[in-house]
């Protein structure tokens, strides 16, 4: 009786949380797959499409394979920034006098809205009034001002300098919590054996932090779906191809273009790499990383 | 010695670079100069604060903030309730309790922007596009927040809850009034997290809102550059003006924002 009484009660109390989670999560996730093997419209009926989203993404759609190559540029941002952040991280961890002013400052641009980096970025991009183009003549590194995000060059690394200003705190702050649960003993058991500090590093740290480092590559590799704001703002894409991240191509095929179907095949394509590159992740962090578990 | 002067030194450096973009956003949003002027000024020149209040007469601003603080609150009030009430029930013994966690951890997988072409369908079809409620809709409760309730309700002593149970207390009752009140770290970061992502969500009500009056501020902001270029300094003094409200929470919050995040990430 009692425990009937219980199992009413769990019910009740999840049941509102998991409605929310399969009718926003799980419900698209499923219906992304059946829309990209359909031919629909909004005002036209389903009717089978088999692969022919599939083929045309593949054989004739080049800004695909371009949005694919840049969101992989993009990804591959994502290891610099958390070795950028781990520096960091060993820096403000310890005693140091000040330490969580820079972390606070260095955590300052995570929580901000990202539309917002991203005008402010733009701006700072800017060739007359820009901070980065005064500073780089100023020290006599470029004598021309740089159209940042008109260049096709420059558009993608630059979009990318923005988006690691924005995440690199969270990273540090992840790899920091990784770095605060090694126990110390292992250090001063290093120190009496006369392990240099490169030694500690690789065979201590740097193993302990697997769990950290894996979830930061797994918010890395989400980064390239929420970079969306950022492209989107800054430069939408342009010039011509050259930012467009596969994100933001799936927003224009559905919602500029209305081509719901096609962007549903584009979705599952790019769920599919995330997954995959996860696991290849899970595997070169060394099999159990199971941070997240 | 010499090695703490180093890190210092190495701390400086990165902190200028991490905000010099906050610098140079305040300094146009108060400058007098005109901003396209070559070389630009890093001291901001005669400063004022006209274009705060240009904001309010180039883009309606108050709509904005209402649109925006209607669907935060919304969203706070969503996950307070729902978030504290699942933790609990994760908290219970009950059949088929593991695979509710494996599900929800593998939800937390599945990123929002990969589900917008369904979720904008279903949306249409609960006919809540251009509301409030479909606005905060998919927000009102968020996996990491549940965990965060969940392990802090772990945390009270089962004899608590047991001599609440024998004084014959219901299980709703229990949360109220045994749960919660020992909760409160847990409760600050669901109300900073869930604040923090409704206040700068942007795709989805780029989606969902058909006009202006529903937009919300991160709309409003997009807006504002596309049509004005940013050919006047008001943007950034809209920006600031965006800004301060999340910053202003961030700070006052930090250490249970942080707390969050990293016990949501390394916990779950």
């Amino acid at each position: 009786m009692r425990s009937r009484r219980r199992a009413m009660v769990v019910a009740c109390f999840l049941a509102p949380s998991l409605l929310i989670f399969i009718v926003y999560r799980i419900l698209p996730l499923v219906w992304n797959v059946v829309l990209s093997f359909e031919y629909w419209s909004p005002l036209h009926p389903a009717t089978w499409a088999g692969l022919d989203n599939y083929q045309e993404m593949l054989q004739d759609d080049d800004v695909f394979w371009q949005a694919l190559w840049n969101t992989l540029i993009f990804l591959g941002s994502q290891p610099i920034a958390i070795a950028l952040a781990l520096g960091i991280a060993l820096l403000v961890n310890s005693d140091l006098k000040g330490a969580t002013v820079y972390r606070t400052i260095v955590f300052l641009s995570y929580p901000l809205m990202t539309v917002a980096v991203a005008i402010i970025w733009h701006w700072m991009y800017n060739e007359r009034g820009g901070l980065i183009n005064y500073a780089l003549r100023q020290l006599g590194i470029i004598h021309q001002p740089i159209a940042f995000l008109d260049s096709f060059a420059w558009a993608l690394p630059s979009t990318i300098v923005a988006n690691t200003w924005q995440v690199l705190g969270f990273f540090m702050i992840v790899l920091l919590s990784g770095l605060q649960n090694i126990p110390l003993h292992l250090y001063e058991a290093a120190r009496v054996d006369g392990a240099p500090a490169w030694a500690r590093f690789f065979r201590i740290t740097l193993p302990m932090l697997r769990p950290s480092v894996f979830l930061c590559l797994v918010i890395g590799m989400l980064n390239s779906f929420s970079a969306f704001d950022l492209i989107y703002v800054m430069t939408n894409g342009g010039p011509g191809h050259a930012t467009e991240l596969l994100i933001t191509y799936i927003y224009k095929q559905g919602f500029v273009s209305t081509r719901f179907d096609y962007a549903a095949a584009l979705t599952v394509a790019q769920f599919a790499m995330l997954l995959l590159l996860t696991w290849i992740a899970h595997r070169a962090v060394g099999g159990n990383a199971g941070a997240i578990e | 010695m010499r090695k703490l002067w180093w890190r210092h030194a190495a701390l400086i450096v990165i902190s200028v670079i991490m905000l010099a973009p906050f610098y140079w956003l305040l300094k146009t949003a108060i400058t007098s100069e005109n901003i396209y002027e070559y070389p630009p000024h890093l001291l901001p020149v005669r400063p004022q604060l006209f274009n705060f209040v240009d904001v309010w007469y180039l883009i309606p601003f108050p709509r904005y903030l209402f649109n925006s603080i209607v669907v935060s609150l919304i969203a706070v009030a969503g996950n307070l309730v729902l978030n504290a009430m699942a933790g609990f029930a994760l908290t219970l013994p009950f059949v088929g309790r593991r695979s509710v966690i494996v599900l929800l951890l593998s939800c937390t997988l599945i990123p929002f922007q990969a589900t917008i072409i369904p979720a904008y369908l279903i949306t249409a079809h609960l006919g809540l596009l251009n509301s409030y409620l479909g606005l905060a809709l998919p927000l009102l409760s968020t996996i990491v927040c549940i965990f965060i309730f969940k392990a802090s309700f772990d945390a009270v002593p089962r004899s608590l809850i047991d001599a609440a149970r024998i004084d014959g207390l219901g299980e709703m009752r229990i949360l109220l009034r045994v749960m919660l009140p020992l909760s409160t770290p847990a409760i600050a970061t669901n109300i900073v997290l869930s604040f923090i992502w409704s206040w700068n969500n942007f795709l989805w009500p780029l989606i969902i809102t058909r006009s202006q009056d529903m937009q919300t501020l991160p709309l409003g902001l997009a807006r504002f550059l596309s049509y004005m270029e940013d050919t006047t300094d008001a943007l950034y003094a809209f920006v600031v003006m965006v800004l301060a409200p999340g910053l202003l929470v961030f700070l006052m919050a930090q250490s249970a924002f942080m707390r969050g995040l990293t016990t949501g990430a390394t916990k779950g």
